[in-house]
């Protein structure tokens, strides 16, 4: 059983560090980047193409979260710029639409120039017994990156002057405006800060498994379950559920089966939707 | 002229909604835009704060023309802007609200302690949400985060929504104040009584447009002031 929860908190902390991404960009103008998952993927075949090349890991990681963060700014400032010219309903749609064709282009170029692309990234080092459970040097780094990555996002969003800006957005854009903060640039910064979380959130995951070119889809779809349990547009609230959903998806593939854990990862969705549509820490 | 605006035009789906504007504020000048309700006051202060785009004329801050700029560059300019509706930050404290509203910059000493002797409520509300202040504490907050920036000149849209007959009265006292510490102020209010008392000079909006304009005194005076907004008859 102890098993069972640890790996779920490892799951669940790369869970976190996926919703995170998603929820900042949602909460900043209503928009879901339904492509998010495929910038991750482009960041890792990045990633892989460079380490294919002879340079460093360290190196190859940073030049694709560069790289992914590189076409979300791309994104932000070309597609996004009419959906943000646009409010409410229409806004939304607009940008569903705009970003899901968004995946179809880099899903269809990523096959079609890498049909075979993944990423692993192989940790050595022996497991290291966590309350009796071996661990596997892979899922320890990869928790630990995604525990810092945490770290680091609550204290920008909640001591610096810039993080408090992007706050301000998210919770009155026109208030934003009157204090003199650019909405524009806050967006612009984000959807850069969102790339290259996605870039190096696949970077984890292929520290404990390979991440092939076909996972685009299923990570949008777990940063979207992530991040609406979590309260759209809440750090705190993506990784803690995040690391409640690793757990429940964990410890039902255990007890149950592998098959249920995304009917489960849905259901949990869902059940939020109707109890708590505000999500576990959403305004 | 601290602010200037010249031939303003302003509305929505190419509909204007307000039009012909023209006035000019001097520095340390109080001055009151009055007219009932959809007369087109908050188009003309949303137009000049840059939350709307005039379709015709011109603003100017000290001769510099700050027409067409966006919203966030006219406030760093010096043109603070208090709307109707307050746009608060709801989960954040009024700590950070007011810290905000010197947005990029450190908040000054100085300003804080001016606000929380103006608002000594905000002082005991510190860290508590600005979700859960009341409707006058709300006004209170907005009015101090906006003057955390150190405006030129502060504008005000409707400062009594949803105030009590007493408070709207305080608010106006705490202007009246703010303005004798020689801050420049522009308010819009459908309580022309009110707005009057601390005013320096008045224009009456009608459908869009300025009808008349002079001291609280000669407005007072004026026969359809007094009908219209006054309630004699």
């Amino acid at each position: 059983m102890t098993a069972v929860i640890l790996d779920g908190i490892v799951l669940g902390l790369g869970f976190g560090l996926l919703g995170v991404g998603l929820t900042l960009v949602y909460g900043l103008g209503g928009v879901l980047n339904l492509a998010y998952g495929e910038i991750a993927v482009f960041g890792a075949i990045v990633v892989s193409q460079v380490m294919n090349r002879g340079a460093s890991t360290l190196l190859a990681v940073a030049v694709g979260m560069l790289a992914a963060a590189g076409l979300s700014v791309l994104l932000d400032l070309t597609l996004m710029r009419p959906v943000y010219r646009q409010t409410g309903e229409q806004r939304t749609l607009l940008g569903l639409l705009l970003t899901l064709g968004v995946a179809f282009v880099i899903v269809g170029l990523l096959n079609w120039k890498y049909p075979t692309g993944a990423l692993y990234i192989f940790v050595s080092g022996d497991p290291i017994s966590i309350a009796g459970v071996p661990m596997s040097a892979g899922s320890i780094w990869a928790s630990l990156i995604a525990l810092g990555a945490a770290g680091l996002l609550l204290l920008f969003f909640g001591l610096t002057t810039f993080g408090r800006g992007v706050r301000s957005v998210i919770q009155d854009e026109t208030g934003a405006r009157l204090v003199g903060i650019s909405p524009s640039l806050v967006r612009t910064s984000i959807f850069a800060l969102s790339g290259g979380l996605a870039g190096l959130v696949a970077v984890t995951r292929s520290m404990t498994a390979p991440l092939t070119i076909t996972q685009g889809f299923t990570l949008t779809t777990f940063a979207l379950i992530v991040a609406v349990v979590g309260g759209l547009g809440s750090v705190a609230g993506a990784f803690l559920a995040g690391i409640v959903l690793g757990i429940v998806s964990n410890v039902s593939a255990h007890y149950i089966g592998e098959y249920i854990t995304e009917i489960v990862l849905l259901g949990a969705a869902a059940l939020t939707i109707l109890v708590r549509p505000r999500g576990l820490l959403g305004r | 002229m601290l602010l200037e605006v010249r031939g303003l035009a302003a509305g929505y789906l190419g509909e204007k909604v307000v039009a012909d504007i023209d006035f000019e504020l001097s520095a340390g000048e109080a001055v009151a835009i009055v007219g009932s309700n959809g007369a087109g006051k908050s188009t003309l202060l949303k137009a000049i704060a840059g939350l709307l785009s005039p379709m015709e004329g011109q603003v100017l801050l000290d001769g510099r023309d700050l027409t067409r700029r966006a919203a966030h560059r006219i406030a760093r300019a010096g043109v603070a802007y208090v709307p109707a509706e307050r746009h608060l930050f709801p989960a954040m404290t009024v700590k950070t609200n007011l810290t905000l509203g010197a947005y990029p910059h450190r908040p000054d000493r100085e300003v804080l302690d001016l606000v929380f002797d103006l608002f000594p409520r905000l002082r005991e509300r510190l860290h508590q949400r600005a979700a859960t202040l009341s409707g006058g504490e709300q006004q209170m907050l907005a009015v101090g985060r906006a003057l955390m920036s150190r405006p030129r000149v502060l504008m005000l849209d409707e400062p009594t929504t949803g105030l009590a007959p007493k408070l709207a009265k305080a608010a106006f006292e705490a202007l009246e104040g703010l303005n004798e510490t020689g801050l420049t102020l522009l308010v819009a209010e459908q309580q022309v009584p009110l707005a009057l008392s601390v005013a320096d000079r008045g224009y009456v909006l009608e459908n869009g447009r300025f009808r008349l304009e002079g001291t609280p005194d000669e407005l007072e005076a004026n026969p359809e002031v007094r009908r219209a907004y006054l309630g004699v008859a």
